[in-house]
């Protein structure tokens, strides 16, 4: 299998393998926002006292997918604006098993693998599911044509999967095995880093004996871990059903709510970044107080916070008081303060490009202390080619912001804007600092929701014909 | 270097909106982002950038003809430098005059096409030709295209058509036997009063008349011909380490190349063209090195902008260029051709971009 494109950008601050725990935290700030939910349908009310994995909040958009409580507390839910707030946190007590009722009546419903569905859905396993095509969160009784899992995290930076197996590999191998059952013939493809360290050698032995794993090796370069490239190079189109893909934390998951029927409400995230004191793992539960976090490890006074990796992830306001149920890493840059002086015409010895203007290229890799400086002046291209060179899916970043700029929607589209893959290696290595990753979100965004007012124009349409059809057929019967 | 940054804030509202000056802010903006890097930070993701920028991009450039500039000065003397401040002044006065009617930042892409100018020009050319040579590039070649990035022409290439075509006779008159002594013309100051000063023919308006130069002379540079093409190895040099830095491209200039040699031996070998020189590889070499062929393929056809984009387009696009100055030089009435076949190859470029770009798309359509 070939890969294209890509570049690894190394960053100073990278985590370390150890995972650490938090304090256990006295009140839990659980976000109603995440990447892919929005947990708007609220299934608790003001001063209930809940347990550990009872269901908060649904988000009716995606599935029905639950907000579980993590710990036993007390709900508030006016404290902080979009935010289920839990108080007088216990750790002790945690949901007991599924109703034994409930779960007769589902296998009724829904057989054997329906119910391991649901289990999955109910104890929070499913939200580590992805759409590898779409990126969203797949329909649990749907039929996929494959399962890729991957270990790699590969933008600087989130959890790692070398770091949350390590010591955990038998949860690994049972949770795939889990997942094996709900499948009847579809293959499981595991995505490995092709180094030949003793850990990695240890998971395939264990994987080996798995005739229904196919494993899948591929070089340690960002963005080679995203799900749309790894579907798509495995040969799979999206017009013949979805692909499902998940990460390793996701088969941890799916093994803890099939095996143990317990509730999977802990994260391990990672910290790590320039403005970071000690870069490392951490075990928390989601809502942990984002304060308790920024105090322990942030040290620059004027540093961006960002939930995600540096090329994918969003800023995290001061509005967000706790940890999201979808983070999976917080990276901190510091701002840029100082304005360098004829920075142009500096050897460079000591930054790291894509490009080899810089005396650094005659050096062997480094990790660069990197700012959000903008580190030039916006211009209009030039055409330098190096955005198709680096671009993971093919296509031709340049030409989209030429049909862009010019509004040329259509043959932005025909250039097949829809294979991107939002990884912003475009963005990072344009010397003209053009903005190309936000113009191509938007453009997509655009065209999808062109998309689906022509689907929903359509089906107006057909029921007004066959409304009139009928009108017309009892007329004919009236005059009859 | 805080005070010149005091300096520069404190200036800074009578330049911008609602100030005395605020028409001259391009000018402004370019001297202050001269001496300090921006301060604008990313909004969203990537929230980090790569250190390249244009101005970079096109240091590099200058740095790379560096050995061109200083030959040029060994050879022909200090009037070159005269030269290369006129060239600077007459295209910047137009550039900026844009700038501040487009009202945007002055673009670094001049400061390339200012040094390369007078690289390409006859060493005692006039100095009011020079000014106009360029300031004609600039206007027509680029600016009314809509500056950098837009133009579909080489400026400096535009530029040094005009004068062919409009001034051919003091060009050809221009050129001057370089100087044979070890200290070169160093500090001497020549051009067509001075009486050392000896108009002398280029080696290819000479292979016209059957006189061949040597190559070894042409290698090295003691040549007469444009100010910055004479020396072959010194533009190899800087070309290697432009193609090393990724700035031009080697598909470009190894198409180029290796189709003029390709060709050019096939006419020797099969007696369409015939030189006083042995064997079949000798003519060949000779006329690679010869006039302005390494420094077009190495600095004039790997422009980014008005070259094809595409990997595929830069092959064939070499090709062209290569191709049409051995058509040009041995079967017209041109002595020289490279001008003409890379201003062809600007004209194409986009078409080729276009057939690669339907091709690949075609290929796209099948995709996930």
């Amino acid at each position: 299998m070939r890969f294209r494109g890509g570049h690894n950008v190394l960053l100073k601050g990278r985590p370390d393998s150890a995972i650490r725990v938090m304090p256990e935290p006295k009140v839990l700030y659980l976000p109603l926002r995440s990447e892919r939910f929005t947990f708007s349908d609220i299934q608790v009310e003001e001063g209930d006292k809940v347990k550990g994995g009872d269901v908060l909040a649904k988000d009716p958009d995606n599935h029905g997918v639950p907000l579980l409580a993590p710990r036993a507390g007390t709900v508030r839910l006016g404290a902080a604006e979009n935010h289920i707030v839990l108080e007088d946190i216990a750790q002790s007590e945690e949901h007991a098993d599924m109703v034994e009722e409930e779960m007769q009546h589902i296998e009724k419903q829904m057989g054997v693998a329906g119910i391991n569905r649901y289990k999955l859905l109910s104890l929070g396993a499913w939200q580590f599911f992805y759409d590898a095509f779409t990126g969203e969160l797949p329909d649990p009784l749907g039929t996929p044509q494959a399962i890729i899992v991957s270990t790699l995290s590969l933008d600087p930076f989130v959890a790692r999967g070398d770091v949350q197996l390590h010591r955990r590999l038998l949860n690994f191998t049972r949770g795939l095995e889990q997942l094996q059952s709900l499948l009847e013939y579809q293959p499981i493809y595991l995505a490995m880093p092709n180094i030949t360290s003793e850990f990695a050698n240890l998971i395939r032995n264990q994987i080996r004996g798995y005739a229904w794993v196919k494993m899948l090796e591929k070089p340690l370069k960002y963005p080679f871990d995203n799900f749309a490239i790894l579907a798509r190079k495995l040969g799979f189109k999206s017009s013949n059903g979805p692909v499902w893909a998940v990460r390793t934390e996701g088969i941890l998951a799916v093994d803890r709510a099939l095996t143990l029927t317990k509730p999977c409400t802990v994260r391990i995230l990672s910290i790590g970044g320039t403005g970071v004191s000690q870069p490392t793992h951490l075990k928390v539960v989601p809502g942990y107080p984002m304060q308790k976090i920024r105090d322990k490890y942030v040290f620059e006074p004027a540093a961006r916070v960002l939930n995600g990796g540096v090329f994918t992830g969003g800023i995290l306001t001061e509005e967000m008081l706790g940890v999201d149920v979808e983070c999976r890493g917080i990276t901190v840059l510091p701002e840029l303060q100082e304005r360098e002086f004829l920075g142009f015409i500096r050897p460079g010895w000591d930054r790291d490009s894509y490009s080899d203007s810089f005396l650094s290229s005659l050096r062997k890799d480094f990790r660069e202390r990197l700012t959000t400086g903008l580190r030039g002046e916006g211009r209009p291209c030039v055409a330098c080619n190096y955005c198709e060179e680096v671009c993971p899916a093919g296509i031709m970043p340049y030409l989209l912001h030429k049909y862009l700029y010019a509004d040329l929607i259509e043959e932005a589209e025909q250039a097949r804007i829809d294979l991107c893959v939002e990884c912003g290696l475009c963005s990072y290595v344009c010397p003209s600092k053009i903005d190309l990753r936000t113009q191509f979100v938007e453009a997509k965004a655009l065209i999808a929701k062109e998309k689906e007012e022509i689907r929903r124009e359509q089906l107006r349409q057909e029921e007004a014909r066959k409304r009139e059809e009928e009108a017309r057929k009892q007329a004919e019967e009236n005059s009859e | 270097m805080k005070w010149l940054l005091n300096v520069i804030e404190k200036v800074r509202p009578t330049f911008e909106e609602g100030g005395k000056l605020k028409a001259f802010h391009p000018i402004f903006g370019a001297l202050e982002h001269f001496f300090f890097a921006p301060a604008d930070r990313t909004v969203c993701a990537p929230h980090i950038r790569d250190p390249l920028d244009l101005k970079r991009f096109m240091s590099m450039v200058i740095i790379s003809v560096v050995p061109c500039v200083l030959a040029a000065f060994y050879f022909f003397g200090l009037r070159f430098l005269a030269m290369i401040i006129v060239s600077y002044a007459a295209g910047l006065t137009v550039e900026a005059a844009f700038a501040i009617v487009r009202k945007e930042g002055i673009n670094e892409g001049f400061f390339v096409t200012g040094i390369l100018w007078p690289l390409i020009l006859p060493p005692t050319l006039p100095l009011w030709m020079v000014g106009l040579g360029v300031a004609f590039g600039v206007f027509i070649g680029k600016e009314l295209f809509g500056g950098t990035g837009r133009n579909v022409f080489n400026p400096a290439l535009v530029g040094r058509c005009f004068l062919a075509l409009a001034y051919p006779k003091a060009m050809a008159a221009s050129y001057l036997e370089p100087s044979h002594d070890l200290a070169g013309r160093l500090l001497t100051w020549v051009d067509g009063s001075t009486a050392d000063a000896v108009s002398s023919a280029t080696p290819l308006a000479l292979a016209k008349q059957g006189e061949m130069v040597a190559t070894s002379h042409m290698f090295l540079g003691s040549i007469s011909g444009s100010a910055g093409e004479t020396s072959a190895i010194l533009i190899i040099l800087g070309g290697t380490f432009l193609l090393m830095t990724r700035v031009a491209n080697w598909r470009t200039v190894a198409a180029t190349l290796a189709s003029f040699l390709l060709l050019t031996t096939a006419l020797v070998g099969g007696n369409r063209a015939s030189y006083d020189m042995h064997g079949v590889l000798g003519p060949a070499v000779w006329h690679l090195f010869a006039g302005g062929l390494l420094f077009g393929a190495f600095y004039m056809a790997t422009d980014p902008v008005t070259g094809p984009t595409t990997n595929a387009a830069k092959g064939i696009y070499g090709i062209i260029i290569g191709s049409v100055t051995v058509l040009i030089r041995n079967f017209t009435g041109y002595v020289e051709g490279v001008t003409f076949a890379i201003l062809l190859g600007n004209i194409v470029a986009p078409i080729l971009d276009e057939i690669v770009i339907a091709i690949r798309i075609r290929r796209l359509r099948s995709e996930g």
